[in-house]
């Protein structure tokens, strides 16, 4: 692929946005020690990838998909991290790509499956600072701004929109008691610190940045409105029972499992990931 | 793959709009709830970003500012002092007469340090200008108590609300240190 073909590809958008985010967030902060960080992550990303490409013999390495997952994961991981709970989280991303996958597609978002890990494995301190969660609420139309360009180059609107609908309807919800739901965390204080920085910007940045990730979310406009339902409501009501930081992941991967079981009971016959021919002559090969 | 028109795109996000600035209107009177004793702060001082400025360090010497970096919720700094919070309340056993060399009178004194990712209440004992004891009464930040539960033991070997960051959990252990900080501005001898 020409360079100019890739940068206006979904991943090209997506790689230019990400850097600028960082540039602004550090620079605004003036603390570059999340670039150091996004160095690390994508380094130890890139490697695992190519390294987990070169064991499956796969003919095309351009680890672009782990260059994103590296940078997505040292934008929400907090910037006094540790660098091997960087490059760690960063790893089992990329090693959740390539090993829990179904037809060659990953199941699960690689960049949300590793930071959700990161919790309870490298008791890891996320905090979004690549959303400017640590800067004033005016930086939030810069996240929209960037998400929307993404959103619109890969035409994930309705699933952005079906997120963004349910996620806020059902922190109301659960807020008002409407559910038989305990939802404490709503009511000492989350419902308020969810609609406000950090908190927003990390929603917004999950919306328009990670559950929009092509491999890992439906294309037909149907299946993105009940793939951000499920990931909107899921999201919310583990914030409203547990509070934390989570909560996004855990909705992405309940949308990311619908769409495994949609895959497995769909009517279809399964593509083979490679022509026949193709497998063929890599046995004779080896 | 149907792409969106562009006025839908446009009505759906103004639809959010209203539907996030309602949330976000009706969420102002819930802020912090504040429970029976915890005392947590009013709408408006939600955040207090930065780390104590307090160096609260009682052997040192070093007089407490009792100024904890306060930041309204747009991270902009305030001179608010920590102990001006509503939240703070303080149980003074016996408050003993101050002599000219003592600094803080003896008692329990609860202090509460919050970002913009929750809050810490502790309960600091002063005895003769001397930490006895730091519990962590409520916890509620967004991450995990763990990452904060051995900061009691240091403040008590060092005497000062200043302790090591614990590596990668910088927000809880300033919340920390704010609210080891705010205690120890409500026990100082004015």
């Amino acid at each position: 692929m020409k360079p100019k073909v890739w940068l206006k590809s979904p991943k090209g958008n997506v790689l230019l946005i990400l850097p600028a985010f960082l540039g602004i967030a550090s620079a605004a902060s003036r603390d570059w020690g999340g670039a150091k960080n996004a160095l690390i992550a994508v380094g130890s990303a890139v490697a695992f990838d190519v390294g987990c490409c070169l064991i499956e013999r796969r003919k095309r390495i351009f680890p672009d998909g782990a260059f994103i997952t590296g940078l997505i994961v040292s934008l929400i991981l907090s910037v006094t991290s540790p660098w091997y709970v960087v490059a760690a989280t960063a790893a089992v991303s990329i090693l959740s790509k390539h090993l829990l996958a179904y037809r060659k597609k990953p199941l699960f978002n690689p960049a949300a499956f590793g930071l959700l890990l990161s919790v309870p494995i490298f008791h890891a301190q996320q905090s979004w600072w690549g959303a400017f969660g640590d800067l004033p609420g005016w930086f939030l139309p810069v996240v929209l701004i960037g998400g929307f360009w993404v959103t619109n180059r890969i035409q994930k609107f309705p699933q952005v929109f079906s997120f963004a609908v349910v996620y806020l309807l059902a922190l109301f919800v659960l807020d008002a008691g409407v559910l038989p739901l305990h939802a404490e965390s709503l009511r000492t204080g989350g419902f308020y610190d969810a609609l406000r920085p950090p908190f927003i910007n990390a929603a917004l940045f999950f919306a328009m940045l990670m559950l929009t990730d092509p491999p890992t979310s439906p294309a037909k406009t149907t299946d993105q409105i009940v793939f951000g339902a499920i990931a909107g409501a899921a999201g919310a009501v583990i914030y409203g029972l547990f509070g934390g930081l989570i909560y996004l992941y855990i909705g992405l991967l309940a949308g990311n499992f619908y769409q495994v079981l949609r895959f497995k009971f769909s009517k279809r016959p399964a593509k083979p990931a490679r022509p026949e021919s193709e497998i063929r002559s890599y046995r004779r090969l080896s | 793959m149907a792409k969106m028109q562009k006025k839908w795109i446009v009505l759906c996000s103004a639809a959010i709009g209203v539907i996030y600035a309602s949330e976000y209107y009706a969420s102002n009177a819930q802020a912090y709830l504040p429970q029976p004793g915890t005392g947590l702060q009013a709408p408006g001082s939600l955040s207090s970003n930065g780390p104590a400025s307090g160096d609260s360090s009682l052997p040192t010497g070093n007089p407490l500012s009792g100024n904890s970096a306060l930041t309204n919720e747009d991270g902009e700094s305030s001179n608010d002092s920590a102990s001006a919070l509503p939240s703070a309340s303080a149980t003074a056993s016996s408050p003993s007469p101050s002599s000219a060399n003592k600094r803080y009178n003896d008692g329990t004194y609860t202090g509460t340090g919050s970002n913009r990712r929750g809050y810490i209440q502790v309960a600091v004992t002063v005895k003769l200008d001397k930490i006895t004891d730091v519990e962590i009464s409520d916890f509620a930040m967004h991450y995990s108590e763990s990452d904060v539960v051995n900061l009691p033991d240091e403040v008590l070997q060092k005497q000062s609300s200043q302790v090591d960051n614990v590596s990668g959990a910088t927000y809880s252990t300033r919340a920390f240190e704010d609210a080891v900080a705010d205690a120890l501005s409500q026990a100082r001898i004015n």
